[in-house]
Formats: structure tokens, sequence, C-alpha cells
């Protein structure tokens, strides 16, 4: 069936799941299954990035950047759109946004030209904030890319920081892998 | 499906070629390791016509008793996956590698003396990564970034030496702690060949093993290796550039193997290199013996056959003290005492002594 074919294109379906979602549609209304396919299109159609922040967003500047609410003060950078809608879901961070689309990876052909990185360097000196996060991925491509834009930016006399690394909450010592462990030793906090 | 207990001590599998011998004792392996002694391509693990595969087994350890291990490969259309799990809990490798700690002895380490240098480090990677997982996880970081490195060296996105220096500051980091695992790991390596080299006939002289690093160093302590690591990619930054591929590092290290000082790949007969080969692999049996609180399982495919019987008792002397031990061959070796003996024939086994 073509529908359970182009289900199981979309990352983590597999063919069961893709299957599954399927015969579950049928079993639904008519006006269901036109909402989710008018909703797919408007996503396709009505969603743009952000000429400021390059969040996806439905308004240009989007919400976060014209939110007067929100800590200008304050620029976390993060590789993709959807790690902004990670950080809010914390309600703990209440600044500014810059998704620079990606992270440094020579092997898939990303170099930092390739990435939003001279658009954030114009930001911080056009709206000069006090304080760059840098909130990449834990891994070695996150690694770097938050090394590159460190050595970048500190020049520039702006504060950088980089988000802490550590056990996870209600985890276990004993199932902490060693070099997590080991950050967090590092990293280690007077209570 | 097989279902196979076996016994503690020597468990000797004979058969005739193609019967699946091999294959039982890489699932052991694969317990073990989480890797196949065989192949690095994962699909070839999986029968043909098939799309999974799957070896499963428990494991008692004096440290933390009965433990469950489990590993299944399988082709998706989106490539080959494998879950590892550790008493039924899905794991990731890091954690699953060296749960029950596995030395295996293949036909292709008869080649460790005359072949090339990745398998001398490959023999190091294997048996640093099960005893210590910080070595595995250093290797797996150094490697990612040094693919990063080269992609950048080649020109896959513009030159920028500040990048190079990002990625070197990580190869320092963790190949500096590989290097002192590879420099301590290798001079216990040395002492225990040596000492099995000894309890046979002199064979023209002591043997050596000593550690080639890439990078070389004065002092094994983390400061001098790191100092020497990164003096020696400053030096070599414009060679790298213009060759556009990564000159320095552990990637490049190799084990040197000589006899009376001379070296044994050039200049050793086929039977001083095969007394080599020999000392070395129950040198590292007892080195990661030693390492720790358990005696690995030893895997022995279709080696010990091929070896006259005095070399072979000398061998699994050297080997001295194991609790498990597997080992295939066509015809039992006359003078070895096995705790049980399996027959196997089309993929199946039936006991016989």
């Amino acid at each position: 069936m073509a529908l359970i074919n182009e289900f199981s294109k979309l990352p983590t379906v597999g063919p069961k799941t893709a299957a599954r979602l399927v015969f579950y549609l049928l079993n639904r209304p008519r006006n269901e299954a036109q909402a989710l396919a008018e909703a797919i299109l408007a996503v396709k159609d009505r969603v743009r990035l952000c000429s400021i922040c390059f969040s996806i967003t439905e308004e240009d500047p989007c919400p976060f950047c014209t939110d007067q609410r929100r800590d200008a003060t304050l620029l976390c950078v993060v590789a993709e759109a959807k790690d902004i809608f990670a950080l809010e879901r914390t309600s703990a961070y209440k600044g500014r946004y810059h998704v620079i689309g990606g992270l440094i990876s020579p092997m898939d052909g990303i170099g930092p030209a390739q990435l939003r990185v001279k658009e954030l360097i114009e930001r911080v000196g056009s709206e000069s904030p006090q304080e760059i996060i840098l909130a990449t991925n834990p891994n070695a491509e996150g690694e770097a890319t938050a090394l590159y834009l460190s050595r970048l930016i500190t020049p520039l006399g702006v504060s950088v920081t980089r988000l802490a690394y550590g056990l996870p909450i209600g985890g276990d010592l004993d199932y902490a892998d060693e070099v997590t462990l080991a950050k967090a030793i590092e990293g280690r906090r007077a209570l | 499906m097989l279902d196979f207990r076996p016994q503690a001590g020597l468990n000797v599998l004979v058969g005739q070629n193609a019967q699946g011998k091999s294959n039982l004792l890489e699932a052991i392996c694969l317990l073990g390791t989480g890797k196949s002694f065989r192949t690095n391509r994962e699909s070839d693990l999986i029968k043909s016509g098939l799309d999974v595969a799957s070896a499963s087994g428990e494991a008692t350890l004096r440290a933390a008793g009965t433990i469950r291990l489990s590993c299944t490969i399988s082709s998706t259309p989106r490539g080959t996956r494998k879950i590892y799990t550790l008493n039924g809990e899905p794991v990731k490798y890091a954690k699953f590698l060296g749960s029950a700690k596995v030395v295996t002895f293949v036909p292709a380490d008869l080649q460790l003396v005359t072949g090339p240098p990745s398998l001398r480090r490959h023999l190091l990677n294997m048996a640093l990564s099960q005893d210590q997982p910080l070595y595995y996880r250093n290797l797996a970081r150094y490697q990612k970034v040094l693919v990063q490195k080269a992609a950048l060296l080649r020109g896959a996105v513009a030159p920028d030496p500040d990048l190079v220096n990002i990625y070197n500051q990580t190869l320092v980091e963790t190949g500096a702690a590989i290097m002192l695992a590879r420099a301590h790991f290798v001079s216990a390596l040395g002492r225990e060949a040596r000492r099995v080299q000894d309890q046979w006939i002199s064979d023209g002289g002591a043997l050596q093993v000593q550690y080639d690093a890439n990078v070389p160093f004065e002092v094994a302590t983390q400061d001098a290796v790191t100092a020497a690591f990164e003096a020696r990619l400053r030096e070599r930054a414009e060679a790298e550039s213009a060759r556009k591929a990564c000159l320095v590092g552990p990637h490049r290290d190799d084990v040197m193997l000589l006899l009376a000082g001379a070296s044994l790949a050039a200049f050793g007969s086929q039977g001083q290199q095969r007394t080599a080969v020999l000392a070395v692999k129950a040198g590292e049996y007892t080195v990661m013996h030693d390492r720790s609180a358990e005696a690995p399982l030893l895997l022995l495919d279709d080696v010990l056959s091929e070896l006259d019987p005095s070399r072979a008792r000398a061998f699994m002397n050297g080997i001295g003290h194991y609790e498990q031990a597997f080992l295939t061959t066509t015809v039992m070796p006359p003078d070895l005492r096995s705790s049980a003996l399996y027959e196997v024939s089309a993929a199946q086994l039936k006991r016989v002594a």
C-alpha cells in the first residue's frame, strides 16, 4: 500500500508501525484524515525559517525573537530547531536562540561555511548579548562545533558558556558510563 | 537454533570442515566481544536467506555471579542493526564489551609477525578494550575525530587551521591515554611472551616485544606523552596538509617483535616466527588473566591442530591456568586432555566423551 510505504520513510517508523498507523487511520472518520493531511501540507506551505534566529516559524520574525519578555542579553546556540523545543520544555531558559543548522562534520561535507556561523557573529555584533550559551550535543561533532564557536566568539569580548555535563537526575552512579562520570567529577560544584 | 552447555576446562569440537565448528566459536566470541573474529562485515554473520542472527548465553563470573548476554544482528532496509543485552536489558556496546572476557587464537593470528601493523594494533585494541572500558571509549572517540580530521585535510570542506587544531586537541587527549595504556600492556606482554618462550627449546635467542609508538616519548607519563604528541603534531602540520592525510598518532602505532635483537619479520625463520606468535598469544592470555579477577575464556579456532605436538603442548603450558577453553579441530590432537569432546556435523553437536 502506498501510504504504508510513505509512512515507513519517516524517522523511527518501520514497516510494522507504518501498517499500524494506516489501519488506525482507516478506522477513523474522514474529517480526521483530512485534518491530518491539511496539517502536513500547512507545515510545508506556511512554516519557514525565522530571518533572525533561523528557528522554524509561521510568522517572521518568530515569537522567540519578538517576545520582549525574553532576556536579550542571553543567546543560546543550538544545532537544530528541534533543540529549541527541547530547551523550551524545561521552562528554565528565557533568553534568545540561534539555530546554526547542523554540526561541523567534514566527513558529511559540513564545515563552518555550511552553517549559520557568519549570521551568529553578526548578531553578536548587532544585539550585543552578554553571554553566549553553546547547547550543542555532547558528542564528537557537537564538541568540535562548540570549541570552534568559542574560539571565534571569545575574542569579541562576550562570555561563552557550555551546557554542563553530568549525571542524569534520578539516575544511578552504578549505571553511568565512565566518561560521563569522569566529566561529572571534573564539573563538581560546592554545595 | 543450537543449544550448547559446555563443561569447565577444555571443550574440544571435532569435525570435518564446513560443519559449523568455527561458527559456534564465533557465537561465543560475539557474546564476549560483540564482534566476530572472522569478519568486520556484520551482514556476513547472518545466514543467507534470513534477516536475523542471534547469540545468547549465560556466563558465571566470580565477581558478578551468573550474567545473561545476548547479541542480535538484524538486517533492515536502513542497514545492519546490532542489539546487545545484559541480563535482559538492552545496553550500549561500551557497556556490553568486557562483561565476559575472551582471548581468541584464530588462523589469522598466525600472520601476527609477518602481517601488517593493523593486525598487531588489533590485538592491542581487542585486549585493552575488554580490559578497560575507558580505553574503548577513548579509542572510539579518537577514531571518530580522526575520520573528521582526515575529511577536512582531504578537502571535503574549506581548509581551516583552527578546526584542525580543535580536532588535534581531542586526538591528543584521547590518543595520549591510548598510547599510555598500550605502553603498559606491551611491556607486560613482552615479559610474559619471553617467559613462555623460555619454557621451550631456546630458539635462537631471546624474544623481545616492543611498543613502536608512532609518536616516540621519553617516559610513560600523561604529561610527557601529551607534550610529545602535541609537539609532533606541530612539526608535521605542514606535511599533513600537503599530503592531505593524518600522519601522526597512535593509529600508526606498531609492535616490534625481535629475536636476539633482530626483526623477526625480516630475519626470522618460519619456525621462529611461528614460535613467537605462540609466545605472544600465550602471553596475551596470561596478561589478560593477571589484570582481571576472572579467567578469560580461551577460544582456539583450528590453530593447535596445525602445530606439531611439542609446540601445541608448550603453548598450552604457556597459557597455564584457565577455567574454560574451546578448541575446534579436524583431528583430535593426540596428547591433549579434554574435559569434553563433541562431534560437530552438519551444524549438529553430539557429545562423545
